[in-house]
């Protein structure tokens, strides 16, 4: 029993008092770290590197990981209360986060989320545990054309984000592919559509486009009623708080698909959080029985994209510990961290140093329930917070924007593009067309380009690429799939109506 | 000398500011780099902080300032923006060199900013997967002309060093072959261990792990000399390729128009870093090489370093427009 011994070994690390409290200071600061927009845990772990010179290495990595999963507990929080992703991951959680707040379910929507977050967490750990190596060798047969597959069928998700009109989704979601095509082209270093402008070279900030439309656009939106209440109804009493048995049986099915999905994609080098959240909120709508209610505040729209990107967390370790090679920008300065603490990451990390490796999914377990225990009496706290009048409540969700906007780059020029496209998500509302798809394109867009250009170059020019090799071959049927759901949809409107 | 003699006065009259003439910083210093938090600059910019602290050779702290964008444009810019303040400094690589060469927007040069010192030079290996047929350069060079086009290298943007060394290969060889960028280190070496490519050029501390576990075959060094950790591969001279091994290069610059007490300021306490004990570990752990060139001779270095990049590019059927 290696596993096991592993993890005694590990309990016996992380259970250390130092390195409970190093732990609790971890995810702590991740979680405030996630509710603040702006500020990612990347930013954060790297200021805080010349501190953990000073402590042990196991408490280092102890503390920087809850750092980062705590961080993912933290996103929900502004994205459900007030339509503010915290972090990228979380913008799926806007879709049915805020509309349940605003039915007044914020305190179920928070609940979901935590206790999604939770159980996802653990997943992680246990893939992490379980399957870390031989899972890191099965994502190594995942290249270009393979991503161009999954990217393609996420992006076909866009039937299931469309609200009344697909020509409106579609449209949204080429928007939303061209800014992603905004910036340097990587093949030819030429500039696209940056109008002269320096920092337009590095192309558009996702966050900046997710910020603006969702939650200045819902902040013009909401202004134009000029009423003076409260922005958002919350009920009293503690039971109308949290999640009813009805929710967390409406979500079974979502904590199980998350948690899965998000672990797979966080495995994948090239892929990452949003996406997997993107693909599991998909599934679930996909195989809801109630698929009309996505979007209107479905409480398994919120625990699907949580759980992914929770689990997430856990399977991008499994690449950056297994091999020693990250996907994603906080798992590479983790890697730099270990390099500064004199380890060598790579194939041989976890062998040569057992006690690190199981001190830290150790210390996940002791971490995911710290969060649990922490984020759910925060709950009614945190509902409370849409009591304020409406009159105090918008300006300070706008400067929450600009400030983590602005926290992030520090450039002006992202606060000008902010304001525009709080602009574009008010027309939008008003239009009537959907912002899901256009974040979905604009997250998307640049790596499936990327994916499709490396793999006609890896075939000379010849698109048989994308269907002889097996796994992308699945992956473009599955996106087929999904594109004829809404035809299936008519057509069994059609059977029922011929029937009567 | 003089230097001496003037600190010793200053030392006795216990009156540093009415001389006026040496500089020493009396506020927190901005550090700019190109890369977000954990790119290869901010990491070895806020290891180089922590060392300067460690080693007590500035009285302030550095603060690292994150200018991501345009391949470092935005950072080269946001120096030059700074003309004559002398609390900002920036670390520069390789892509701040070869990005004006290419891009019209990028402006920015070299000869725009103040060059303090060159610190580091990385040193590269050329790696295929440990079950590859080739045994050396020359195996993968050969069957690359039997089969032209057909094998495959991963690596970064077509101005990286990776590509830079491909081109130099196949201009003395005449082989061909694919080369594929990917933006991430982390998506080049799943390219080659999951056998979508054949080949790729890596850092050797890198590829070192890769080694020792068994993934991956070193067939040879891109150095002038062998290096320590890899006695036994052969150099690209020493494989048969006459070809000039481009140095990836890291290293300080400051703004434009900042006086030359303060040039010589920084030029000091970088040389004193590149000579304590933990600069040298820390060079060791990475299998860095020390560069340490003074201001005068980075400005020479870059001369050169623009004319050997022009020609590759050139070679390349890249547009070259500085």
């Amino acid at each position: 029993m290696d596993v096991l011994s592993g993890l005694i070994q590990g309990f016996a690390v992380a259970l250390q008092p130092v390195n409970l409290l190093w732990c609790f200071l971890g995810v702590l600061l991740g979680t405030v770290v996630g509710v603040m927009p702006g500020l990612g845990p990347p930013a954060t772990i790297a200021m805080l590197l010349p501190l953990t010179f000073l402590m042990s290495p196991a408490a280092a990595m102890i503390m920087l990981a809850g750092i980062y999963y705590g961080a993912k507990y933290g996103g929900s929080t502004t994205a459900i209360l007030l339509n503010v992703p915290g972090e990228s991951a979380s913008v799926v959680t806007c879709l049915d986060g805020y509309q349940m707040a605003r039915k007044g379910r914020a305190g179920p929507a928070l609940g979901i989320a935590a206790i999604a977050s939770f159980i996802a967490g653990t997943v992680g750990v246990l893939g992490l545990m379980l399957v870390a190596p031989p899972l890191a060798r099965m994502a190594l047969a995942f290249s270009s054309p393979e991503y161009f597959g999954l990217m393609a069928l996420g992006l076909a998700m866009v039937v299931l984000l469309a609200g009344r009109s697909m020509v409106k989704a579609l449209l949204a979601m080429l928007l939303g592919l061209w800014i992603a095509g905004i910036g340097t082209d990587l093949f030819s270093t030429t500039d696209r559509f940056t109008f002269g402008q320096l920092e337009l070279l590095s192309g558009v900030d996702f966050i900046v486009v997710a910020i603006g439309v969702f939650a200045l656009g819902e902040v013009l939106a909401c202004m134009e009623p000029r009423t003076e209440a409260q922005a958002l109804p919350v009920p009293r009493g503690l039971r109308n708080l949290l999640p009813t048995m009805q929710d967390l049986k409406d979500s079974r099915f979502a904590f199980a698909n998350g948690s899965i999905l998000g672990f797979l994609i966080g495995v994948l080098p090239g892929a990452g959080s949003t996406i997997a959240s993107f693909i599991s909120y998909g599934v679930e709508k996909a195989v809801s029985r109630r698929p009309e209610h996505f979007g209107k505040g479905a409480v398994e729209g919120v625990a699907a994209p949580e759980a992914a990107n929770n689990s997430e967390t856990g399977g991008a370790l499994v690449p950056m510990l297994t091999l020693g090679i990250p996907g994603s920008s906080t798992t590479a300065i983790l890697l730099a961290a270990l390099v500064l603490w004199g380890f060598k990451p790579g194939p041989l990390f976890i062998p040569e140093n057992p006690a690190l490796f199981w001190g830290l999914v150790a210390s996940m377990y002791v971490g995911n329930l710290m969060l649990l225990v922490l984020n759910l009496p925060l709950v009614p706290a945190f509902a409370q917070v849409l009591r304020t009048p409406a009159y105090i409540l918008y300006p300070v969700i706008i400067g929450i924007s600009i400030v983590g906007v602005y926290s992030a780059s520090g450039s002006m020029l992202d606060l000008f593009l902010l304001a525009g496209f709080g602009l574009l998500g008010y027309l939008m509302r008003k239009l009537d067309y959907p912002a899901a798809p256009l974040i979905l394109g604009l997250v998307l867009g640049g790596a499936m380009e990327r994916a499709l250009r490396q793999s006609l170059m890896m075939s000379e020019g010849s698109l048989s690429i994308l269907v002889t090799r097996p796994i992308s071959a699945v992956m473009l049927s599955l996106a087929l799939l999904i594109l004829l759901i809404p035809l299936f949809g008519k057509l069994n409107a059609w059977r029922l109506r011929a029937l009567e | 000398m003089s230097n001496k003699l003037l600190l010793a006065a200053v030392l006795a009259l216990g009156a540093a500011p009415v001389l006026g003439q040496e500089f020493t910083p009396t506020r927190p210093v901005e550090v700019v780099v190109h890369t977000g938090p954990g790119g290869g600059s901010d990491v070895l910019a806020r290891a180089v902080a922590l060392m300067i602290e460690k080693e007590k050779l500035l009285p302030v702290r550095m603060q690292v300032a994150n200018k991501t964008g345009g391949g470092g444009a935005v950072a080269a810019a946001y120096l030059a923006e700074k003309k004559g303040e002398s609390h900002t400094i920036g670390f520069l690589t390789g892509v701040w060199l070869t990005n004006p060469l290419t891009s019209e927007k990028a402006n920015v040069t070299l000869k725009d900013l103040t060059p303090i010192a060159r610190l580091v030079l990385e040193p590269a290996v050329i790696a295929v997967k440990a079950d590859a047929p080739y045994k050396t350069l020359a195996d993968f060079v050969n069957a690359a002309k039997q089969n032209p086009g057909q094998l495959k290298q991963s690596g970064g943007s077509i101005t990286s060093r990776d590509n830079v060394v491909r081109q130099q290969i196949q201009q003395v060889s005449g082989a061909r072959w694919a080369y594929i960028s990917f933006p991430g280190g982390a998506e080049r070496i799943a390219a080659l261990l999951g056998g979508h490519v054949n080949m790729m050029v890596i850092e050797p501390a890198e590829a070192g792990e890769h080694i020792r576990a068994g993934n991956m075959r070193v067939l040879a060094q891109v150095t002038e000399s062998r290096l320590a950790a890899f006695p036994n591969v052969p150099t690209l001279k020493e494989a048969g390729f006459n070809v000039t091994p481009v140095p990836q290069v890291r290293g300080v610059v400051a703004p434009p128009g900042i006086p030359r007490e303060n040039v010589a300021y920084w030029e000091g306490v970088f040389r004193k870093l590149s000579q304590t004990e933990s600069w040298k570990k820390f060079l060791a752990d990475n299998q860095f090489e020390d560069g340490f060139q003074g201001a005068t001779d980075l400005v020479k270095f870059y001369d050169e370093f623009s004319n050997q990049m022009r020609g590759i590019l050139k070679e390349a059927g890249i547009k070259v427009v500085r």
